[in-house]
Order: C-alpha cells, then structure tokens, then sequence
C-alpha cells in the first residue's frame, strides 16, 4: 500500500453534523454531530443499517433535503475549505454534479423518462461546461458510455432509459456521474437493486471510473460484502452517529465497538461454518426518543447494564495508533474478543 | 438442519404424516407460462416461459433452498407448488396425492399441511386487522379450535415465534418489520402445517434483524419437524439454512445437490458465476479470489435461447448448446448438473 490516504489533505471534513426532521410524532434526530474526513483518491465506506443516518448526512451536505421537514442544525461540511451548508442554491448547483456526483440505487427513478440517455448526459456535461458545443458533447458521451461498458454507444446514446435493463441503466448513471470529472463521487447503494451477476459487473465499473476520474468515492451501504471489497476506510454508523472508524483491514480484524462484532457475527459467511447465527438482540432505537446514554447500550452485550453507557454518551476517540477510533466506553475490552472475527485470514495479509 | 426430534403432530384427522426423510412434495416437469396480450383485442402475442419443466422433490424434515436471480422464476415456481399460480403443465404431488387439478375448496385443506411465508411483512398483513385476528384467521376459516382454545392457541403461537401475547390487540402498523415477520410466521403455523414456503423471507427485514428471523425460522423447524422450500436470491444466506439446493436461471433448475455440493464442488458455469461474484466479508482476500465476470444481462423470458439458455453469457459454449438442451442428469460429479460441459471448479481453494 502506498502512504496512507490520511496523511494528505482531506477533499470533504465534515464537522459536527446534526440534522433533524419534524415529524407528526416528534423530532426525529436523524444524524448527531458526525464528523468525518474524506481524502482524495480513497474509496471510504459507509456502513449502516435503514435509519443510521448514512444517507441523510450525505443528502443534507449536498442540499438534498427537504427543509422543512428537515433542519440543519448545526455542522460544517468542508469541501475544499468551502462550507457546502452556507452555500447558496445556485452555488450548490454548480458542486452538485461537477465537483461531487452521485449515483442512487434506484437508476429508473433517477433518469429522466422523456429524455433519450444521450441528451441527459449531454445535458450533464454541458450544464457545467456552457462552452462545449452540442456535437461535442455528443461524442464525449459516447465516449463515456463506452467506459462504463455500454455496448454499440452511439446506438445505445439515441435510446431511452426504459429501453435499457437494470445493470445498464445504472451504467448509464454512472458515466451521468463522471460525466464532469469530479473529485467526490457519492454511490448510495449503487448495487442493491441488481443481481448478483450485474452487480459484479457494475462493481467493476465503479473500480475503472474511479480509476478514470482519481474521484474520492464514499460508498454507502449496508452490505458488509461490498465493503470488504471495495473500500479503503470504513465508517460505522449507528443512530445517527459515527461509532467506529478504521481502515478497512483493521475493521474487519480487530473491530472494537460492539455493534461492528454484532453485525459482523450476525450474517451468514460464504465459506463460513454451521453455527447459528449470533443475532444482535432488540431493535434498532426510536429516533425520535434515543436511548440516553450510549444509543446501542440496549442490544449491547459489552454494556451489561453498566451505568456508564446508560448515562454519558462515548465520544468517538482514538483507540490505537493507526487511526481507529471508536465510540464505545469500554472498546479496550474488546481486545483479544474479536481478532479475526471478520476475516478468516490473519491481518496484514493485504 | 434437519431434525431428529420425534414430535408427534397436532393428532385429528389429517393427511398422513410423512416421516423425517420420506418425500413429502415432488414437482414433475412443471411449467408456468404466463400470455403476453397486446392490442385493441388483448390478443396473446407471445408468453413468458417463467418456469419450463422443472422436477424437483422435497423430503420431510429438510430444507430445500432455491437460488437465482430475479426473473429466474423461483417465485413463479414457489407460488405454483402451492397453487395460487396455476401451473401451465406438469404435475404436484403433495403428501402422496396429486394435488395438480385440486379445486380451490380442495387446495383449502392441503393448506392446512403447506403454508407460505412472504417477502413484504408490510403488505402481507391486513391493517385493519389486530395481530389476535391476524394469527387466528386460518383457524376461524378452517373452523378449528373453537372459543378459548383458540385464543390460548394464539398466545401460544406469539410466543412461539418471540412475541408476547398482549402484542395480540395491537395493529400492524405498530410493530417494527422484524416483528411483523414474526407475526406473519405466527399466522403460517396456526393449522399446524408440514410444510412452509419461504419466499424471501429476511430480505425486507434490517441487517441486524436478519439473523433473528433465520434463528426462529430454524428452531421452528427443529421444533415442529417442518419442511421448508426456501426461495431466496442471498447465496451466503442459503447456503446457511438449506440442507440441500437447486440453482435456477430463466425458469430451469440448472444444476442441484447437496449444500457442499452445490457450494463446494460446482459443476454448472452458472453456479460457478454466481458464486464468484458474491462479495466475501474479508478484505484479506480481495483480488485474491479468482472472479468470473459474466458478459452481458439474462435473456427475456418470452424468447428464451435455444439449446441451453446460459449459452448466451456462458463462456465455455460451443456449438451443442445452441442445439441441445442439456439435461439435468449426474455427469459423473454426484450431483445433478444441466451443462454439456461441467466439470467442478471449487470456488474456496
């Protein structure tokens, strides 16, 4: 591995984070002062399950959430030692799509119908590049439908998206993404409306992008699968907060919060053994009215009802040398429980 | 998984029992095609071949898990075995009796014996529905347990499946989707029945709240001696619950066998992919696993290839798959596979 992507300059630091939303039954606290560092050229994963606040904080960042209901409350997103969130819309406009793209999980619900592929992404290039004449966006688009492994491009860009299949449309997302070269690439569960088979081709898609772009990629999903497989760093969010930080091998080899060992111990390996699966008991909590204290402290089997996580929040803090934090009060009791939990191999392997 | 426990089942008069390993449920050659209609007069232009000739058994006290990705017709099949799809052609043979021409009235009391549990835990409930009403519907239209019985029998089954039974007067909407599956698996076991369809059980459910429903879903079944045909598109997670599996790719079964079998020795270059392409939870082994990207995306099921229909995305197809549908018969591997050309490739050397 080269030098470690945190020793360079973040691309994206968020601070401090807190978003919430009214709602008829009371204030859900969606996300709780997260903060966390993106690099350049680094893929980072962000791992949580519905209601971990993975998505809200990157949806509120770019101004992708209604307001109202929702409401930033406070919080700095640094992109660039610009604050995304005091930005005006205008200005957010020309980040959104040029200098940060996304790419969603649903590629029919993100594609405009009544527009062939060709024309969206020529409108993608040329919304921030108001210079590029139409003729050459057009063949940059064929160009791009090309790299993300559209077959016959120049036929394919004259079609509409009903008339692609799942895997291709989201291709098609993906070249709409890159179209402008951007330096974070957000993908909110990029995958999980394929199959299996697509979605190892669509994998390979992201990889040659990225490769294409040297983008920073934030890779949002629930599937500790795809994170094994594609990030650098790991983030791991529960309630609305960061629990746990590392890098990837770390994560997976030494995790140290308990709701990291929970998840991990609570899915079904490939290659695994017979026993039964070691459930993470209880709920995921109210965000409307969290659990004070340690929001996992419920379903926690490290807690054992100490007065500690009932009471006083863990503040994320470093927990070794090798940037791994954690936000657990008694994460150090986690040393020598979990090595090799989540690989089968012993770490520093890689 | 399967049980060795000797429970005796719920007595009265019902149809034979069948013993841990004797075949409870055989498919033979069963097709679904479903009519494409278009035009001013609906007329039928074409059909989706969703399952075409599929023969499967199911022994009692096992799990049979079915796998494939979406379109391949593993629903199609698991809603015709039970017959709320009308199978095309073929025959189904429940308990010993062809259930294939059975009427609805008589389909009522093979219910009783082979429930089915849904994907969506959100659409499946009735809302206005409490869970007491819920849980007790397949009793009230069967006419069992009558009064107390009854009632002592729902709060026995919240319980069995990790409710409590004052969860009994409240309404769907108040229960969390792990907690709603629950209720739903409730409702499936109220007739005492052998057999359970598992239609993508978990996978509407959070990460967290997986693993619990799989656990239940077991104990049950060691509980109750049940057997399950279980349909997911997960590989880690059938693999984890079936004793043995059957792969399907555009409404045929591609290669089936035992759980080692099926992932240990693969034989069909579909399976093989498949595998392949599951992330494995291990970053150490990144780039390290040999991984077979298929080309393209699976046919439309209203023109399926000739031959063999993975030809199209296999890479190992020659002229023979175009002309001959390879059948499922042991090519000298112990198992089952439908490729002219298999052979055993084991994915975790």
């Amino acid at each position: 591995m080269p030098e470690p992507a945190t020793a360079r300059e973040p691309v994206l630091s968020i601070r401090d984070l807190t978003v919430e939303f009214s709602t008829e039954d009371g204030v859900v606290h969606a996300v709780n002062g997260v903060s966390y560092d993106v690099y350049p050229g680094e893929t980072l994963g962000i791992v949580g399950e519905s209601g971990s606040g993975k998505s809200v904080s990157l949806m509120s960042m770019l101004g992708l959430i209604p307001t109202p209901p929702g409401r930033i409350v406070r919080g700095e997103a640094l992109y660039r030692g610009r604050d995304l969130l005091k930005l005006k819309p205008k200005e957010l406009r020309d980040i959104r799509g040029g200098d940060i793209a996304m790419i969603f999980q649903d590629p029919m619900t993100s594609l405009n119908p009544v527009l062939t592929v060709g024309e969206q992404l020529s409108e993608a290039i040329r919304a921030h590049n108001p210079d590029v004449k139409e003729k050459e966006a057009l063949s940059r688009v064929v160009e791009l439908l090309r790299l993300v492994g559209v077959p016959n491009p120049d036929q394919r860009a004259k079609q509409y998206p009903h008339e692609y299949s799942g895997g291709m449309r989201q291709r098609a997302m993906i070249a709409m993404a890159i179209a402008n070269a951007p330096s974070v690439l957000i993908a909110d569960e990029p995958t999980t409306a394929l199959d299996v088979t697509i979605q190892a081709q669509i994998l390979e898609v992201l990889k040659a992008a990225q490769r294409e772009t040297h983008a920073a990629t934030l890779l949002v999903t629930h599937d500790l699968g795809l994170i094994a497989e594609m990030a650098d760093r790991v983030i791991v969010m529960y309630a609305g907060r960061v629990v746990e930080v590392g890098d990837v091998m770390t994560i997976f080899s030494s995790p140290r919060h308990p709701y990291t060992t929970g998840l991990m111990e609570s899915i079904p390996k490939l290659g695994g053994g017979d026993d039964w699966l070691r459930p993470i008991p209880g709920q995921p909590p109210s965000l409307i009215s969290p659990p004070a204290g340690c929001p996992f402290h419920p379903r926690c089997f490290l807690s054992n009802g100490r007065q500690r996580c009932r009471t006083e929040v863990p503040p994320l803090r470093p927990i070794d040398e090798r940037d791994h934090l954690s936000a657990c009060h008694f994460a150090e009791e986690l040393i020598g429980e979990t090595e090799g939990l989540g690989a089968r191999s012993p770490e520093g392997v890689s | 998984m399967s049980s060795t426990l000797d429970t005796t089942p719920g007595g009265d008069a019902r149809t034979a029992y069948a013993g841990d390993g004797q075949e409870l449920l055989r498919i033979e050659g069963l097709v679904k095609y479903f009519p494409i209609r278009a035009g001013l007069f609906k007329r039928q232009v074409g059909q989706v071949h969703a399952v075409d000739g599929v023969d499967l058994t199911l022994n009692a006290g096992e799990t049979l898990g079915l796998v494939g990705e979406s379109g391949c017709g593993k629903t199609t099949l698991s809603r015709t075995v039970i017959k709320l799809v009308e199978p095309t052609e073929g025959k189904i043979i429940f308990a010993g009796r062809d259930i294939t021409g059975f009427s609805r009235r008589q389909m009522r009391e093979v219910r009783r014996e082979m429930q089915i549990v849904f994907q969506d835990p959100y659409a499946s409930l009735n809302p206005r529905m409490t869970v007491r009403e819920i849980v007790s519907e397949p009793m009230r239209i069967h006419g069992l347990y009558g009064g107390r019985e009854r009632k002592d029998r729902v709060s026995e089954l919240l319980r069995t499946v990790g409710l409590s039974p004052e969860h009994g007067n409240r309404f769907p909407h108040e229960f969390s989707g792990g907690q709603r599956q629950r209720i739903g698996i409730a409702r499936s076991l109220a007739l005492n029945p052998q057999m359970l369809i598992l239609d993508e059980p978990v996978s509407a459910l959070d990460v967290s709240i997986r693993a619990q429903v799989i656990n239940l879903l077991e104990s049950l079944q060691q509980e109750f001696r049940l057997t399950y045909l279980f349909v997911a598109h997960d590989l880690s997670l059938v693999r984890h619950v079936s004793d043995r599996v059957a792969v399907m790719y555009l409404g045929k079964v591609v290669e089936i066998g035992t759980r080692d079998q099926i992932y240990g020795e693969p034989t069909h270059p579909y399976t093989q992919a498949l595998l392949s392409a599951v992330p494995v939870e291990d970053p150490s082994m990144r780039g390290k696993r040999e991984r077979i990207v298929l080309t393209g995306d699976v046919p439309s099921p209203a023109n399926p290839p000739s031959g063999c229909r993975f030809r199209t995305r296999c890479w190992k197809a020659q002229q023979i798959c175009a002309e001959e549908v390879p059948a499922l018969v042991d090519r000298g591997h112990g198992h089952p596979s439908a490729c002219h050309f298999a052979e055993v490739v084991k994915p975790f050397a």
